[in-house]
């Protein structure tokens, strides 16, 4: 139901020399810089998918949010939604899609929760015996009841987040793109916050695009991922595929008193990787959890080095990710990555 | 048609949301209202007439004009704040026509002035001040579709300066440059009739005119007969040229659309 081939988005940005000389001059002669903020990416997702969309800040999520849901018009390349080009179609889009931005809020300041609803109810048309029957569960799901009569503006952001999410479900969407909805969330909340989710996709077959910073909420909500980079897509399969094929690896920062004189001990090499590590007295090893010990690469190091201190990384998502991330920076790894996947 | 109707109800309710704001509205606007009927009180102390024009028609001019010129504003401000701050992103995922539903909002707002400045200025107006009144039920109608069509030039006219915040982020030098503009040649100021010839002529050109000195005059009986109709056919060639352009300069807009901010 979302397809997207080839897509790119380039920005003009004016380019500043520093300082007031700087800026004086930019008022007068501008120079325009081209951010490639997406380079070309290729994806497609079916109807009721929960897909994880991530990547660091400013590896082009939220460009490519933007021009899913038509207010941005792409540089090159080809959108679908539900057989329509958003940026073509932006109000007949508008019908099928839900939206959260977790920094920003679609509710009205000043008044109450419940208006801001009623305004959805009309705006997207909603026959009033399905809007009072979806009002009433997301009531009880998200514990809205007592919220709806407070305005926005005295909200917390965890009592405001609820009341986004329902804002964005309410005219049961066919596809909902969550921009970063847990961010500052405290967990309770955020628990609450991807079981409605999960719910809204089991119940009505929701497709859900989600970005996040926080890999708890896609091991709980997504059954594949997206990583993107640079504008590029780095990784795009299975959550379970993903852990299956990088879940054993562990990476270990040693802390060194003498880096420079590092080499990797001759027991290790060939069964652990050594990855990048910009600190001038750390070193990062990686390896495959099933054939080598944590404990083996440990003592090795400890007899050969001096280690001041050391840590393990957990194998989560996180860890994937930053590895995925290392090799993409290291230089054209990631398609030997993508061809194992 | 309903939905944008629901768009302003919301908005006449979210200014209602502070009391003390909303009756503070009231207090400045009978406040200048005060003071600029004694400024020209004063004005007229020493003289009967000024180019012509007594004391009571220039009060009438006076207090019309400034009545209208509440209602000659629009959203343009609205409208750049939330391409600054990027709120622009969410409504463009409604399914709603952006520019109806920014009128929308403005005619709300506008409700919600009427109640909160103009009824409590005309009932002072009407019990405290000579004012004159249209001699027949003709003129007090060109006088009204008049006084829409003004209205709705200026708020185009609001919208277009506003929507250049698309290109140039911020409008705020703009929007002052703009409201002194309007004030002066809208002829809210002082009637137009009063201005030096070579002025004049140029403000026949300007679509500032249409905003509220045409309206006022017909009112105030500076025009009348043919001249009120062709005053009019004026009003009506700014409303569509204004319209039109508000359209185009949107779709422009939203072709090189950037939202800012995450």
């Amino acid at each position: 139901m979302i397809t997207v081939e080839n897509l790119k988005k380039e920005y003009k940005l004016v380019k500043r020399d520093p300082g007031l000389k700087g800026a004086i001059k930019s008022l007068f002669n501008r120079k325009y810089e081209t951010k490639h903020a997406v380079k070309g990416i290729d994806f497609s997702i079916e109807q009721g998918e929960t897909v994880g969309y991530i990547g660091a800040n400013g590896a082009g999520k939220s460009t490519t949010i933007k021009m899913l849901t038509g207010i941005l018009t792409p540089t090159s390349g080809k959108v679908t939604v539900n057989g329509l080009v958003p940026y073509e179609n932006r109000q007949k889009n508008a019908v099928n899609i839900g939206v959260v931005f977790g920094q920003r809020t679609q509710l009205f300041w000043d008044i109450p929760v419940r208006e801001s609803y009623n305004l959805l109810k009309h705006i997207y048309e909603i026959p009033e015996h399905e809007y009072e029957e979806t009002i009433g569960m997301f009531t009880e799901v998200l514990n809205l009841e007592p919220l709806l009569g407070i305005p926005v503006r005295q909200l917390s952001l965890g009592q405001k987040m609820r009341c986004e999410l329902a804002a964005a479900f309410l005219h049961r969407p066919s596809v909902v793109y969550l921009d970063e909805p847990t961010i500052g969330l405290d967990i309770a909340v955020k628990v609450k916050i991807r079981k409605f989710i999960k719910e809204m996709n089991q119940r009505w077959g929701t497709t859900v695009l989600l970005t996040t910073h926080d890999m708890q909420d896609i091991e709980e909500i997504c059954d594949r991922i997206i990583i993107i980079d640079g504008g590029t897509i780095l990784y795009d399969g299975g959550l379970d595929e993903i852990k299956k094929q990088f879940g054993q690896k562990r990476v270990i920062h040693f802390e060194l008193a003498d880096k420079e004189k590092f080499v990797l001990p001759a027991s290790l090499d060939g069964q652990v990787e050594l990855l990048p590590n910009e600190e001038e007295t750390k070193v990062s090893l990686s390896f495959d959890h099933e054939t080598v010990k944590s404990s083996f690469v440990i003592s090795e190091m400890m007899s050969m080095y001096e280690i001041g201190d050391l840590n393990i990384a957990d194998p989560k998502i996180e860890t994937i990710v930053e590895e995925l991330y290392n090799k993409q920076e290291q230089g054209g790894k990631h398609e030997e990555i993508l061809a194992n996947s | 048609m309903r939905k944008y109707w629901q768009i302003a109800k919301g908005r006449m309710q979210e200014n209602t949301a502070y009391s003390a704001w909303y009756w503070a509205g009231t207090v400045s606007a009978v406040m200048r209202l005060l003071i600029i009927y004694f400024f020209w009180q004063a004005v007229y102390a020493n003289q009967t007439t000024i180019q012509n024009i007594n004391l009571e028609t220039m009060l009438t001019y006076i207090v019309i004009a400034m009545l209208l010129q509440g209602f000659v504003g629009g959203v343009g401000n609205e409208l750049a704040e939330n391409i600054k701050d990027g709120q622009v992103a969410i409504q463009l995922m409604r399914p709603y026509d952006m520019i109806f539903k920014l009128f929308a909002v403005d005619v709300g707002s506008k409700i919600m002035y009427l109640i909160q400045g103009t009824i409590p200025m005309v009932l002072i107006a009407y019990f405290f001040m000579d004012l004159s009144f249209p001699k027949s039920p003709e003129t007090i109608i060109l006088f009204a579709l008049s006084a829409l069509i003004g209205i709705w030039i200026g708020t185009f006219f609001d919208f277009l300066v506003g929507v250049l915040a698309f290109w140039t982020v911020n409008v705020w030098g703009v929007r002052v440059l703009k409201e002194s503009l309007i004030t002066f040649f809208s002829g809210a100021l002082v009637p137009i009739t009063l201005f030096p010839d070579w002025l004049r002529i140029i403000t026949e050109f300007l679509p500032f005119q249409a905003m509220v000195y045409l309206p006022v005059s017909i009112y105030s009986g500076l025009i009348t007969g043919t001249e009120a109709y062709m005053a009019l056919g004026i009003q009506l060639f700014w409303l569509v040229s204004l319209y039109v352009l508000v359209r185009v300069i949107w779709t422009q807009a939203i072709k090189q659309i950037t939202i800012f901010g995450g």
